[in-house]
């Protein structure tokens, strides 16, 4: 129910607003008051909706009563209505207006003209209302969301952690597995060997090839620990990613492969290869791997291996292409596993783990790796660099 | 030219794996330089023998400290770190001595004044050359330091 006050120093004008309230107006109550004070003190004790003012009233008049009604913010909002004599100059209106008054209303009031603009402010009223629950609800929707985002970062935040928690064990890991695992194997490997010195002699040629066989598998154990242990590494020891010149980065990885260069008399090629945001140490050892593998893996021909590059939409693709023996395409996935192997360490010496690491390392690079090959017709491997320069973990 | 010592070179091997111990021993054997090898098995036990405290009130004071980095207890890290920040034992020569190739170990030791960091070989010939390159090194190719502490 809508609190009209009526303020007006005549009671036969309260009198008939009462009247016209009962009769037309039932969703309002009306409280009356003979003096500016007096309504300002029913104001205070309890707000009105509305409050329908006589302007010339003795004492404090109607428009000081508006005056103050909207200087205090508790009751700034009240819907004032002046109501000015027939014969009111503009004047007064206007004093009236910057008082803060809503609307004006003339003597003698009119049935018709009071209940209209009551009806017109109640409306008004509503609508404010309206307004308020919607910024409201607004209000609580925001701070939802503000939970809701809370919630999403303490639980990025919780995950963060997590990360970087199994990223240590995963450290752990690999300290025990380079340290620890190393130890009992050369224990194993030293005293077959030193078995085999000692009693060489008092040993036939079958235990000779026995001790043999220990030693080989114990060195073959360390390679294979080692080899975990770089694998494991690559996303825990990775560096952040900075412009790296990939035809620099080729000229060091070839200097390293030099003795295999020319034990192998292989011919290295390249064309203009161009600069990427890397991880340049891993990024070295994929070129490295790959292009080890194209000497390792060569036919009766010298090795001959070209690298180029190709920008696509967000990317670069490289490839190394080599004239060796080819992969069988039923391989071309499982090459990527570790410790995959397509042949015995008789024919070709190894523990599988170059082409996976390489996998691994172009993965952190946000790219992919395949290879295209047929068995006689030589290799090319593929990788994709992204041009973004995020690592992936 | 460096003169042969009038005594024996005293070295401190600090090593729990007695198998490694056995083979540092083998591998001595056959050198031609006269040497006393003190054994050890824990870094308490290092501290001790440095410090001539408790038993080791009679120790020697070593030439050189073959220090092995994983200890039970107070490990080999600690053991340098000790050694290292102490006035009178910091001028004998550690030659870390591990069956650790792990990166940050090796930095960490070199960072802590290591005076060499050697990963034991897996291979018997090779882990004797690396003895008697230890040997061959340290006390006939070095200048050390007057045996006497500070």
């Amino acid at each position: 129910m809508a609190r009209l006050l009526a303020v007006d120093d005549d009671p036969s004008n309260l009198r008939m607003l009462e009247v016209l309230v009962e009769q037309y107006l039932p969703q309002c109550e009306l409280v009356t008051a003979s003096s500016g004070q007096e309504g300002l003190a029913l104001v205070a004790e309890q707000p009105v909706a509305g409050a329908l003012v006589d302007v010339n009233m003795p004492g404090m008049d109607g428009i000081e009563v508006c005056r103050q009604l909207k200087a205090d913010p508790s009751t700034a909002h009240t819907h004032v209505i002046l109501v000015t004599a027939y014969e009111a100059t503009s004047e007064l209106k206007g004093q009236g207006l910057e008082a803060g008054a809503d609307d004006f209303i003339t003597k003698p009031i009119g049935t018709v003209e009071f209940v209209a603009k009551i009806r017109v402010m109640l409306r008004l009223i509503q609508a404010e209302e309206d307004l308020r629950d919607i910024a409201d609800h607004l209000e609580e929707l925001v701070e939802e969301r503000t939970k809701d985002l809370e919630r999403a970062r303490a639980a990025l935040t919780k995950h963060a952690e997590e990360l970087a928690r199994s990223n240590a064990e995963l450290e752990q890991f690999a300290y025990v597995a380079s340290h620890d695992l190393q130890e009992p194997l050369r224990m194993v490997a030293s005293y077959v060997q030193l078995l085999e010195q000692r009693y060489k002699d008092k040993l036939d040629s079958e235990a000779n090839e026995f001790i043999e066989y220990a030693v080989d598998g114990a060195l073959r154990m360390q390679k294979l620990i080692d080899g975990l242990l770089a694998y494991s590494r690559v996303g825990t020891r990775g560096k952040e990613f900075a412009p790296t010149d990939t035809e620099a980065l080729l000229d060091d990885v070839l200097v390293n492969l030099q003795v295999a260069i020319e034990e192998t008399g292989a011919v290295v090629t390249h064309d203009p290869l161009p600069t990427v945001p890397a991880d340049d140490v891993q990024l070295a050892r994929v070129f490295q791997n790959l292009i080890s593998n194209a000497i390792k893996f060569r036919s009766e021909e010298p090795p001959r291996v070209h690298i180029s590059a190709a920008q696509d939409a967000d990317e670069w693709v490289f490839s190394v292409r080599d004239n060796g023996i080819g992969i069988d395409p039923q391989h071309h996935e499982r090459i990527f596993t570790l410790f995959q192997r397509l042949h015995t360490r008789r024919q070709y010496p190894g523990i599988g783990v170059g082409a996976t690491i390489a996998r691994v390392i172009v993965q952190r690079h946000d790219g992919r790796i395949w290879v295209e090959s047929e068995p006689g017709k030589g290799s090319t491997f593929y990788f994709t660099i992204s041009t973004r320069g995020e690592p992936v973990s | 030219m460096n003169q042969a010592p009038l005594r024996p070179v005293s070295i401190l091997l600090v090593e729990d794996n007695a198998g490694d111990v056995r083979l540092i021993e083998e591998s001595l054997k056959t050198y031609k330089m006269r040497n006393l090898l003190h054994v050890v098995e824990d870094g308490d036990q290092a501290l001790a023998f440095l410090r001539r405290e408790g038993d080791y009130s009679d120790a020697p004071r070593p030439d050189l400290i073959l220090l092995d980095l994983s200890l039970p207890g107070k490990d080999g890290r600690e053991v340098l770190a000790e050694v290292k920040s102490d006035d009178d034992l910091r001028r004998i020569p550690v030659v870390v001595l591990t069956g650790s190739s792990a990166e940050e170990d090796i930095i960490r030791s070199y960072e802590q004044h290591a005076n060499c960091y050697i990963t034991k070989p897996i291979d018997l010939d090779q882990f004797s050359r690396m003895v008697r390159g230890i040997e061959e090194f340290w006390f006939a190719i070095v200048k050390l330091p007057p045996n006497v502490s500070a």
